[in-house]
């Protein structure tokens, strides 16, 4: 016996009532409405941010102690991290080096720090391929991270021996200047993979245009979104905003920088359904709901 | 004529102004290669902005907010005073610990004050302006539908926990578009950005070379060098 | 190499060459550029417009002589417009390298309308951290700034009499070309409900549309374009001409049209050769 069509009447419903009984509301930006604040101990307009924030630290915090004792999180595989793989065999066969940027912000700036966590993971992968990994670096306190960073990945590997601090040396900390030294590197030694994660500006798509020229697999990551397009057009893969501190999570399987994912996946979910929510009570002509969310 | 009120230009204006246009013209010749004019020019830029930050810096946020309380007898300034001077030890390793404490003040206070902000200004009152009505019946209703669509589907693809197969994968793939046309969009107005500071340069040096053409057809007619 | 694998592999300089030409060429023959006025730079202009003489609008000028092209126009043509019609001006800095643009701004425009310091505008002056220090101007604007910009104690200017933090301003205006904007947004208007218009460089415009729409903003002067907008509205009002020069965004214009044209061709161009040179690889 045929199943009741339930799915498709519903659609036919909900497109009859779209197209001729839904409510027209005022798009428009409402004129300015000028109020003034007062000092208060507790500001009771404010009572949706504290149970939204709320919600988010225990999402957080749920996953973090789930990590802590050793469940096993599901994250999804990132498309760029199967190119890095990719590229180090194919650097073994040509016999050329994979060159490493970390960006050009301190060790304060989160996208150094994931910059550095994806570092440790592909020197660990290199090592096996015995694969030289040029790490050319912009910020002094940055160099010591990474060299601890490259070392460990050797020693992951088995390959204590095989590390070469030589390879992992300090430029300039002009943005520029790093770039035009970088740029240098491309264009002698030729590596068969550039790998460029951390933050940048507006010497991304210098680096990325010489890496290009030069035939290089390129696999970049920023969470700067004005960069993005650049490294969209020029590399191979991209890693885009979130991802990049998604693969550092994803490689390192740190409970923290796990936890911390798991709980932003968890509110995104709330917030998907709340939109959906809202926006359907909105069609039907319902405003308590988005009101709510509504900060005075 | 000059950009203020039809005067022609001074002697100071035009020495000063034809520095301007020399290291203008210093930069542009990166666009060839780079040589010892544009480095010049990057050096110097580099050094007159952080000697101009250093003294803008002493005199607008040290002499004011340390310095002249201190004087007036306001004693509590010395415990920020401290605590500044704490995060000099960074630079030492054996005392490199000290610092954290003052690392841990600001950092901390400086989350307090910015997470719930952020959260209500780029979380709670973006959601609460994107719950729009959907709808056929008018334009701007039909264009919600996209907007809803388009916020929907990036928040898809930056959800980790399930693989992109399926219908959600197909979602995740309408969310990668869409943020490709706003990384077009991006691109579109850095391109017009950097076009607008060209454009101002090149007009800067033709009212330049127009103002030089007649101050020296002044000097040279008169034999007066325009004060 | 046929013409698009020419065109593929092409030498940057080339583009360059072209660029300038256009530019120069340009540069040397003008041509009036019709103007559409965006909604969001009208709201700016009408509000200013709805003020009352002797009303106290706040300006926070954060940019340094990088985003000057884009900018400076905004600070100008907001600047003489405020003047003209008695509006009195609080200023700030929060951009280590922006005093000095203020400054010139500020002494130009008030010697062009005979307006005095510490009764017609009072320049604050610059302080660093601007999160910290627009924190600080929601409790009063003596906190970060006991003195103005010249070292007069605020308490001593007559204009400052009654002017305690942003509920005593009617507005606030920023324009900026870094993350100041961010910090307005969140403190200034998320945490003490200012009312905030900005004024950003062309990168950044995308980036606010957002806060256009939640009505975080209630305007948004964007590039140079947006200043070129706001000058044209300026030029019908009265406030500026262009007799005596002061339309610099707009006499930019014509060389933002012809270079993006040009522009464009070279994509589409590159853009075919792309896919004529996938073609061919997919062929073989």
């Amino acid at each position: 016996m045929r199943e009741f069509p339930w799915r498709k009447i519903l659609l036919l419903l909900l497109f009859i009532y779209l197209t001729f009984f839904s409510v027209s509301k005022a798009i428009e930006t409402e004129p300015p409405v000028e109020t003034s604040s007062a000092v208060q101990w507790f500001n009771p307009q404010r009572i949706n941010v504290f149970i939204i924030l709320i919600l988010f630290f225990a999402f957080v915090l749920y996953f973090i102690q789930r990590a802590k004792k050793g469940e096993s999180l599901f994250v999804r595989r990132i498309a760029g991290l199967d190119a890095i793989e990719e590229a180090a065999g194919r650097a073994a066969e040509m016999g050329k080096p994979i060159l490493y940027i970390s960006g050009i912000e301190d060790m304060d700036n989160l996208q150094t720090v994931a910059s550095m966590i994806i570092l440790g993971n592909v020197a660990e992968l290199v090592a096996s391929y015995d694969v030289p990994l040029l790490v050319p670096i912009c910020v002094p306190f940055v160099l010591t991270v990474a060299e601890e960073s490259v070392k460990q990945g050797y020693v992951k590997a088995g390959r204590p021996e095989a590390y070469n601090p030589n390879n992992v040396k300090y430029l300039t900390q002009e943005q520029f200047a790093y770039a035009a030294g970088v740029s240098g590197i491309m264009l002698r030694e030729k590596p068969a993979a550039n790998f460029m994660f951390g933050s940048f500006f507006a010497e991304s798509l210098l680096m990325a245009e010489t890496g290009f020229s030069t035939g290089a697999i390129q696999v970049a990551g920023t969470a700067n979104i004005h960069q993005l397009p650049f490294f969209v057009v020029a590399c191979d893969y991209t890693l885009i905003g979130e991802e990049l501190y998604a693969a550092s999570a994803y490689l390192s399987r740190e409970p923290k920088l796990l936890g911390s994912l798991k709980g932003s996946d968890l509110a995104k979910f709330l917030i998907m359904i709340i939109l959906l929510l809202g926006v359907v009570l909105e069609s039907f002509g319902i405003t308590k709901f988005s009101s709510w969310f509504f900060v005075q | 004529m000059s950009l203020e009120e039809g005067k022609i230009m001074g002697t100071e204006e035009i020495i000063w102004n034809a520095v301007a246009t020399f290291l203008t013209l210093c930069i542009f010749t990166f666009l060839y290669k780079d040589n010892p004019f544009y480095k010049f020019a990057e050096h110097l830029v580099v050094g007159v902005s952080a000697g101009y930050f250093a003294v803008i810096l002493y005199y607008n946020g040290f002499v004011p907010k340390l310095i002249t309380p201190l004087r007036q007898g306001e004693w509590v300034y010395i415990i920020p005073a401290i605590l500044g001077l704490m995060i000099w030890t960074r630079f030492s390793k054996k005392w490199s610990w000290i610092s954290r404490f003052s690392l841990a003040f600001y950092i901390g206070s400086g989350t307090g004050f910015a997470i719930p902000l952020y959260m209500q200004n780029y979380v709670i009152r973006q959601l609460s302006s994107t719950m729009l009505p959907v709808g056929f019946t008018t334009w701007a209703l039909f264009t919600n539908i996209l907007i809803i669509i388009g916020v929907l589907s990036a928040l898809i693809y930056f959800f980790f926990s399930k693989e992109h197969t399926g219908f959600f994968g197909g979602t995740a793939k309408v969310g990668i578009w869409t943020l490709m046309v706003g990384f077009g969009t991006g691109f579109g107005l850095t391109v017009m950005g950097r076009v607008s500071l060209l454009a101002e340069r090149v007009v800067f040096l033709r009212e330049y070379f127009i103002e030089l053409k007649y101050y020296l057809y002044i000097l040279f007619k008169y034999g007066l060098p325009l004060s | 190499m046929n013409f698009y694998e020419q065109i593929m592999n092409l030498d940057r300089r080339w583009v360059y060459l072209v660029i300038g030409l256009v530019v120069v060429i340009t540069a040397i023959f003008p041509f009036d550029v019709p103007l559409y006025v965006t909604p969001e730079v009208r709201s700016v202009y009408d509000y200013v417009e709805s003020l009352n003489p002797g009303e106290v609008l706040m300006i926070g000028v954060d940019y340094a002589p990088e985003a000057m092209a884009e900018l400076h126009p905004m600070s100008y043509a907001i600047t003489r417009q405020c003047f003209k019609r008695d509006i009195k001006l609080l200023l700030c800095c929060l951009h280590q390298n922006g005093p000095g643009m203020v400054e010139q701004v500020i002494s130009q425009v008030s010697k062009e309308y005979n307006k005095v310091n510490g009764v017609d505008y009072v320049y604050l002056g610059y302080k660093p951290y601007p999160s910290i220090t627009i924190l600080a101007m929601g409790q009063n604007f003596r906190i970060p700034f006991p003195e103005d910009y010249y070292g007069t104690p605020l308490d001593s200017l007559p204009m400052m009499g009654g002017i305690t933090n942003y509920d005593n301003v009617k507005a606030i205006l920023n324009i900026s070309a870094g993350s100041a904007t961010e910090y307005w947004i969140n403190y200034a208007n998320g945490r003490y409900n200012a009312m905030l218009a900005i004024g950003v460089t062309g990168v950044m415009t995308s980036d606010y549309y957002p806060f256009l729409q939640s009505g975080q903003i209630f305007g948004l002067i964007g590039g140079m374009k947006g200043a070129a907008e706001y000058e044209h509205l300026a030029e019908k009002g009265g406030y500026i001409s262009r007799e005596k020069d002061q339309l610099s965004a707009y006499k930019s214009m014509p060389i933002q049209t012809t270079t993006h044209v040009v522009v464009i061709l070279f994509i589409v161009i590159g853009n075919i050769g792309f896919f004529l040179s996938k073609r061919k690889k997919s062929r073989i």
